[in-house]
């Protein structure tokens, strides 16, 4: 008789020591404070882009797709997908089991909605995401076809429910999706429900009984906070008040003290799907920056690691071309000149003399302005930094600084500047993020954050045309090689820091950032210890 | 009763106030002897504490917080002694003759002044800065702008006061022409409200300025006081130097304005310094 319970003690003690502890540690329960800065203008990510809006909603949605830290598909909506060979059909097949907030089933209807009625047409990257989306085929409720024009392997990258939200129809397909009354009452499949938005103050989101994923999310509620100044966001964060927060919400010169913190961590992963660059943009149309040698002269003369330790205190490392080394495992990062030699101001100096512009009596070669990206302070403290830079090789730059709507008319209508900062994000794949940047198809004038340096080669635009439809990624990373190369030489955007925002998490929250858009993911899988 | 000059001088605050001011003009002017490199050069390491390589520390880039001290008086200075003129030449011009017209003139004249008045005016400079871009000649437009009102309506009191009086009338009746009877007669008996409403007003301009650049939206490319303040907010709890160095100077010159005026309206009005 008495064998039998040890036995049984035994093998519940087997079992503990296998899968124990973390069904032990993952007991649901518990709110989470997320702050976020700052508030979202509005709660509809299908339309806008602007970077709060995300960090909320993309607990409501899903998307059709997940990604791991190495930029890996992962099932979410859809169980499976198969690209056709010629890359020109992409069939998902969907989960049968999912459940709007509101009690509809979620079906391939819905797909084809989203991508073809919303996403493709209203979604400022959308538009290029699903530029070569023809038509999703809908053969039946839990299957959806995407028909292309052209293979489009990047996007399969876009497909989170961050970037790619999945909308019920039967909500949204009702009535203008540009003044949507759901618009701040957001309605999806995911983790967390909508429950109440306290203007100036707060973001109520409570767990979602019937979520697919079986038995998650694990928290009760998701309280998101907006906090208007940032040293009471710090104490907040100190004090336990709140749990979680990322993306410069919590000033980079606190950070480290935080992170010193018993009960905080910090953690720079999480952005791998974002990959900030910063970034100087010249003109390279208005003399002497027409001038290759000039340009290179500049990103010689500016020191990135003064720049990342006193600027960005230490949240970065040196850009060494357009594409993030936050793509070095799928193959595709390359790095281009070494512009951070020791000799570099020499170097500078020795390109200016070559291009014919010597050093006058008052050590000055030329002068310039230089423009700021009217984003904050850091931002200002970096064009103070470029200034002295520049100084150092004979270039007198005076700084302007003016509001968001004249800077980016400037840059990317008038094209009335010399040289300015700017920040850019690689996004999950430089189709969507890099080309952009110095494709001849993305001079546009009145368009923003595209080729504002009007700079472009046929060899450059080819490779571009060539990488956006190769699906093999060795041949694409052959093909971004030469680009990084040959745009390095040309220098028409200065590649500055790979900026590396910190997030910050209380430990009494364990698997918070579990994936490459971190505060950006669902927290499905976050619990309290 | 003693002349002005005793009156005035002799006052132990007034003296105080002159002191510090003289020495700020002082160190102002010779800025560029006292500290010949450029305020924003990067001299040192970040976060140097005070007393060491540096007598007042460097800041976050590692830039001479003396340095920008000196040359931040002479940009705090001049932003504010021009604004302050715009502003007092300005509003004397609307205020004399709103009140020596009176009428029609007076009602459009004083109800465009009112308008001005209902705007907070804090709030009215950071809108002309941001409509007119950051720069040192715009800052001078923006705190002018939003400071007259009160020079014409000081300005206007006083000429109302004065032109009923027999030697305005006189003066009419000589065949002197308008602009010669206020400029000659008139103004010259507004002059002590004036001086006194002015000399406070470069203390106001001196805090205006220092806002705006504490927000962003001062000169990028002069050194100030209030762009001190506004670099150096961030890092209070690590490096109270930042903050403290030119907070100090700001609260002492403002100060010390504040005492020469009140010494002036003393020694102006010497009845009502009795009462």
């Amino acid at each position: 008789m008495h064998r039998i319970p040890f036995a049984m003690a035994s093998a519940a003690i087997a079992v503990a020591l296998f899968a124990g502890p973390s069904a032990l540690a993952q007991k649901p329960g518990g709110t989470l404070v997320q702050i976020t800065q700052p508030e979202p203008p509005n709660l509809a990510p299908y339309i806008s882009t602007s970077g709060p809006i995300g960090q909320v909603t993309a607990k409501v949605f899903d998307g059709l797709l997940d990604y791991d830290f190495d930029l890996k598909p992962k099932p979410a909506l859809a169980e499976s997908f198969t690209v056709a060979p010629d890359g020109k059909t992409v069939t998902f097949k969907l989960r049968k089991d999912v459940k709007f907030h509101d009690g509809k089933p979620f079906t391939s209807a819905d797909v084809r909605f989203t991508i073809m009625d919303v996403l493709k047409t209203n979604h400022p990257r959308g538009i290029a995401t699903f530029k070569e989306v023809t038509a999703v085929e809908t053969p039946d409720p839990h299957t959806a076809v995407f028909k292309l024009a052209t293979p489009a392997p990047y996007m399969m990258m876009a497909l989170s429910g961050y970037e790619s939200p999945i909308l019920p129809k039967h909500v949204y397909g009702v009535g203008d999706i540009k003044t949507h009354a759901k618009a701040n009452e957001p309605v999806g499949t995911g983790p967390f429900r909508f429950v109440e938005w306290r203007r100036g103050e707060f973001v109520r989101l409570d767990k979602n009984k019937d979520y697919w994923r079986a038995g998650q999310p694990y928290l009760d509620r998701i309280v998101v906070r907006f906090i208007a100044d940032a040293s009471t966001r710090t104490a907040a964060l100190e004090k336990g008040e709140a749990h979680v927060a990322g993306f410069g919400a919590v000033p980079y010169n606190d950070v480290k003290k935080l992170g010193a913190l018993p009960s905080l961590e910090v953690t720079t992963k999480g952005y791998e799907m974002i990959s900030p660059i910063v970034e100087l943009v010249i003109n390279t149309r208005k003399p002497p920056f027409d001038n290759q040698k000039v340009r290179q002269a500049v990103s010689y003369a500016v020191d990135r690691k003064f720049v990342i330790d006193n600027v960005w205190f230490g949240f970065g490392k040196p850009a060494m071309g357009p594409i993030s080394s936050n793509f070095a495992p799928s193959g595709l990062y390359a790095a281009g000149i070494d512009f951070t030699v020791a000799d570099r101001i020499e170097r500078a100096n020795k390109l200016l003399d070559e291009a014919g512009f010597p050093k006058k009596a008052d050590g000055f070669r030329f002068e310039i302005v230089h423009d700021i990206t009217p984003y904050g302070e850091e931002w200002q403290r970096f064009g103070e930094a470029v200034q002295q830079a520049l100084a150092q090789v004979g270039i007198k730059a005076t700084l302007r600084y003016e509001d968001v709507a004249k800077w980016l008319k400037r840059l990317y209508t008038d094209y009335d500047y010399f040289i300015s900062s700017n920040f850019l994000y690689n996004l999950a794949d430089p189709v969507l993020g890099v080309h952009r940047g110095f494709h001849s198809d993305r001079i546009k004038p009145g368009t923003v954050f595209v080729n504002g340096a009007r700079w472009s080669t046929p060899e450059t635009d080819a490779l571009m045309d060539k990488a956006t439809v190769e699906a093999d990624a060795a041949k694409r990373s052959v093909l971004y090689k030469d680009l990084v190369q040959k745009v390095s030489e040309g220098s028409p955007v200065i590649y500055v820091l790979e900026l590396q925002f910190p997030t910050i998490v209380n430990k009494q929250f364990r698997n918070v950032i579990t994936g490459p858009l971190g505060i950006y993911g669902n927290f499905a899988t976050a619990y309290r210890q | 009763m003693r002349s002005f000059r005793q009156r005035f001088l002799g006052n132990p605050r007034v003296a105080l106030g002159l002191a510090w001011l003289g020495l700020v003009v002082a160190v102002a002017l010779l800025a560029d002897v006292l500290a010949p490199k450029d305020p924003f050069a990067i001299v040192g390491a970040p976060f140097a504490p005070p007393a060491g390589d540096f007598v007042l520390g460097t800041d976050s880039l590692g830039r001479d917080v003396a340095a920008g001290l000196i040359h931040g008086a002479r940009t705090t200075m001049l932003i504010a002694v021009l604004s302050t003129l715009a502003a007092v030449g300005f509003g004397a011009i609307v205020g004399a003759v709103t009140g020596y017209y009176g009428k029609l003139v007076d009602d459009v004249l004083m109800r465009t002044t009112e308008f001005f008045q209902t705007i907070p005016s804090f709030l009215f400079a950071i809108v002309l800065i941001a409509i007119l871009s950051p720069s040192a000649v715009n800052l001078v437009i923006a705190i002018a702008t939003v400071s007259w009102p009160p020079i014409a309506r000081v300005v206007r009191g006083e000429v109302l006061a004065v032109r009923s009086r027999e030697f305005v009338q006189a003066a009419v009746v000589a065949g002197q022409r308008d602009s010669a009877i206020l400029v000659t007669q008139v103004l010259p008996n507004t002059l002590s409200p004036l001086i006194v409403t002015g000399s406070l007003l470069v203390a106001t301009a001196i805090l205006f300025e220092s806002a705006l650049s504490f927000l962003g939206l001062g000169a990028p490319n002069q050194m100030s006081w209030g762009f001190m303040i506004g670099a150096g907010r961030s890092f209070m709890r690590e490096a109270w130097w930042l903050v403290m160095v030119p907070g100090v100077a700001i609260l002492l010159t403002v100060l010390a304005i504040n005492l020469v005026g009140e010494g002036l309206n003393d020694a102006l009005n010497p009845r009502l310094a009795d009462l």
